[in-house]
């Protein structure tokens, strides 16, 4: 692979990819591969044949050796013409020399001088040049021996492994390039797949997804996080534009009541404009108050909060609100009934959670039954924490829309021309998630009966207050 | 009562110096942090309205100078931010209310008022007067020309809480914060059913009504004639 950074010079797009390294790695590995099988292979059969030759050799000279000591030099020159005699046409070649030099046996035409192993070419014999593979030994008259064999066999077998060795590795040159581009083009192949897809949702396709397969690799693996993040990017951007609608319709109606007024306040006589521009006012105030309990909403959705959480008495926050609450029912000839546990504490924001407390008991005091009961209790669950319920006898919530009133500016369809900003439950609901309270509506028969469910505080709680 | 008005809008500005002109106030104005700093380290003022957002040196940070430096006069912070701890941020600066934007006037009136002439904390009282109205905080006990009252709790800190600011203006949410600690509007007239309940129990059988409706601001405590 070329050196990184070469001077700042850039190379081309193609080989920057992780497809052409992984083409480049594989073809490597593969050649690598087969090299070390090649050498393995080379060594157990050209050296062994050339081992076998070698012994053979060795063999027969210890053979002429004890020729020859059983009968110096003559025997030895018999028991040699007897073998070139036997194999005519044979590998086998001798020499055997007389202590002066003068050949006494044998049909090796040079000889090496020395003792010991040597390998000879032999010019003029029946073919043009001959390798043999001679030893050379004194015998213990003096005269001096030669036994060689042709190398030709062991040349001829390395002449075979090498072409064989040709042929695999091209064959493995061949596999391994194939192979890799195959590799290097299945990821980059996935890899555009996935840029492509990424791309279009990046041009406004949001529900667009990347490709896939349960239980992959770690592409699918990836692909999977990453639509999962899509996902959930596209819920975030549907409640913005849910928001966004309901804003806009909810809020059309009181601007077009304020426009009124003012109009009415611009054009009539001076007694009735003062009226109108104190409507007026008031109209302002409510869509400022719509406003602000969006933005809470946004806020507790964002979960900023979760750093300021305490503990708290929660005991006190339930008797503070009903508290509150009373004389408001009393208003409309309620009985407000409180049953508050004492020493519950919680784990939050305490102005959070009163807030939304107050909006329940508000809600149950406003809808319900005039003259009726309103019961606001504090419990603690079986299994730690405690369930604060508030339930009214009013005409209560269908099971149907009980899923629904916990949405911004959902209004029961009776509940519509009434003064409520439709978004009381919506924050309730938004602080309980912030707080991992359950809040959970049911029949009060009649009426509505809304549990929290408020876990326990956690045991490590910095220093005592 | 000499302000000093710290805000870079000069809307805002004007509109409440204005306010507060007419109401017989004398207001100074500063339209950054710095200068807010330089004049109100004099100490010299009642009470400064300082806006959050201020170039140079933002309001917190003011404040935080301010009391650093050991000048105690009492700040309200004007805010465009409901944030859920802003307001704990605010007071933790070393500032004495807070109050978002878009804000009633009579509301930042009121409560400058309640911020400027807070009693002093040496001398505590233990007992309350207005009229013939008694409140005795040791004993808790409430009586109105000799006659004893008997108040819930929360109708006790109700009442307490004006009679601690004789003649002075509070309003629903001075009223939420200071007797229930609540932080937020609801939208059920609470504040206006509880001041009903207790007038029933302190005026109603009285010749003269003590508790009193300020029209488009708050309530009032004031002994007849007074």
């Amino acid at each position: 692979m070329p050196p990184a950074g070469e001077g700042g010079r850039r190379r081309p797009g193609w080989l920057r990819t992780t497809a052409f390294r992984v083409t480049l790695l594989h073809l490597a590995l593969t050649l690598l591969g087969t090299a070390a099988l090649s050498g393995v292979a080379w060594w157990a059969t050209i050296g062994f044949a050339a081992r076998q030759l070698a012994a053979d050799v060795e063999q027969e000279a210890g053979v002429l050796q004890r020729a020859a000591r059983l009968g110096g030099a003559p025997s030895v020159a018999v028991s040699v013409e007897a073998r070139m005699a036997a194999d005519p046409t044979g590998t086998g070649y001798y020499l055997l020399a007389a202590p002066d030099g003068g050949r006494l046996a044998g049909n090796l035409a040079q000889a090496p001088r020395a003792a010991g192993w040597s390998t000879l070419r032999l010019q003029g014999g029946p073919q043009p040049e001959t390798e043999v593979l001679a030893f050379g030994t004194r015998l213990p008259d003096g005269a001096f021996l030669v036994v060689a064999r042709g190398l030709a066999p062991v040349r001829d077998l390395e002449a075979r492994l090498l072409g064989a060795a040709g042929w695999v590795g091209g064959a493995a040159l061949l596999l391994g390039l194939l192979g890799g581009i195959a590799m290097g083009r299945g990821v980059a192949r996935r890899a555009a797949a996935m840029e492509a897809a990424l791309a279009a949702v990046e041009a406004g396709d949001i529900g667009r997804r990347l490709p896939a397969r349960a239980g992959g690799d770690e592409f699918d693996r990836l692909a999977g996080r990453i639509n999962a993040t899509l996902d959930r990017l596209q819920d975030l951007m549907a409640a913005v534009r849910q928001v966004t609608d309901d804003i806009a319709h909810d809020l059309r109606t009181p601007l077009s009541r304020l426009r009124q007024r003012l109009e009415a306040a611009a054009s009539g006589r001076e007694t009735d404009a003062r009226r109108a521009v104190g409507d007026a006012i008031k109209e302002c105030d409510r869509i400022l108050g719509v406003f602000e309990a969006l933005l809470r909403i946004a806020q507790v959705e964002g979960g900023g909060a979760r750093a300021s959480f305490k503990r708290f008495d929660l005991s006190g926050v339930v008797e503070a609100v009903a508290e509150v609450y009373g004389p408001a029912a009393e208003e409309r000839r309620q009985t407000l009934e409180t049953r508050v546990a004492p020493g519950v504490a919680a784990w939050g924001d305490r102005e959070l959670v009163t807030q939304m407390l107050a909006n329940l008991v508000e809600n149950a005091v406003r809808h319900g039954r005039e003259g009726g009961r309103v019961e606001v209790a504090l419990e603690g669950a079986p299994g730690g924490g405690a369930v604060v319920t508030v339930a009214d006898d009013g005409a209560g919530i269908p099971a149907a829309e009980r899923g629904r009133v916990f949405r911004r500016f959902h209004r029961l369809d009776a509940a519509r021309s009434s003064l409520g900003t439709g978004l009381g439950l919506a924050l309730a609901k938004a602080v309980a998630d912030l707080h991992e309270m359950a809040i959970e509506l049911s029949d009060n028969a009649p009426g509505l009966r809304v549990a929290v469910s408020v876990p326990p505080p956690p045991r490590q709680d910095g220093p005592p207050r | 009562m000499r302000i000093l008005l710290v805000e870079d809008d000069a809307e805002t500005a004007d509109y409440v110096a204005r306010g507060l002109t007419e109401a017989g106030h004398l207001v100074d104005r500063a339209s950054d942090g710095r200068e807010g700093l330089i004049l109100a380290s004099d100490g010299g003022y009642d009470a400064l309205v300082v806006d959050r957002m201020l170039p140079k040196l933002d309001g917190l940070g003011l404040v935080r100078a301010l009391r650093a430096a050991g000048v105690k006069t009492p700040a309200l912070f004007l805010t465009a931010r409901a944030g859920v701890g802003d307001r704990v941020e605010g007071l933790e600066a070393g500032g004495d209310d807070y109050l978002v934007k878009p804000f009633a006037f009579a509301e930042l009136l009121a409560r400058l008022n309640a911020l400027a002439r807070r009693p002093p904390l040496q001398g505590e009282p233990t007992v309350l007067r207005v009229g013939d109205l008694e409140m005795d905080l040791l004993r808790r006990t409430v009586a109105r020309a000799g006659k004893r009252i008997e108040l819930q709790p929360r109708e006790f800190r109700l009442l307490e809480y004006l009679m601690r600011r004789p003649g002075q203006v509070a309003t629903r949410t001075m009223l939420l914060e200071g007797v229930w600690d609540f932080h937020f509007d609801p939208r059920t007239s609470v504040v206006e059913t509880h001041i009903s309940r207790l007038r029933a129990k302190v005026d109603r059988d009285f010749g003269a009504e003590l508790i009193h409706t300020v029209r488009g601001a708050g309530y009032a405590i004031r002994a007849p004639g007074g």
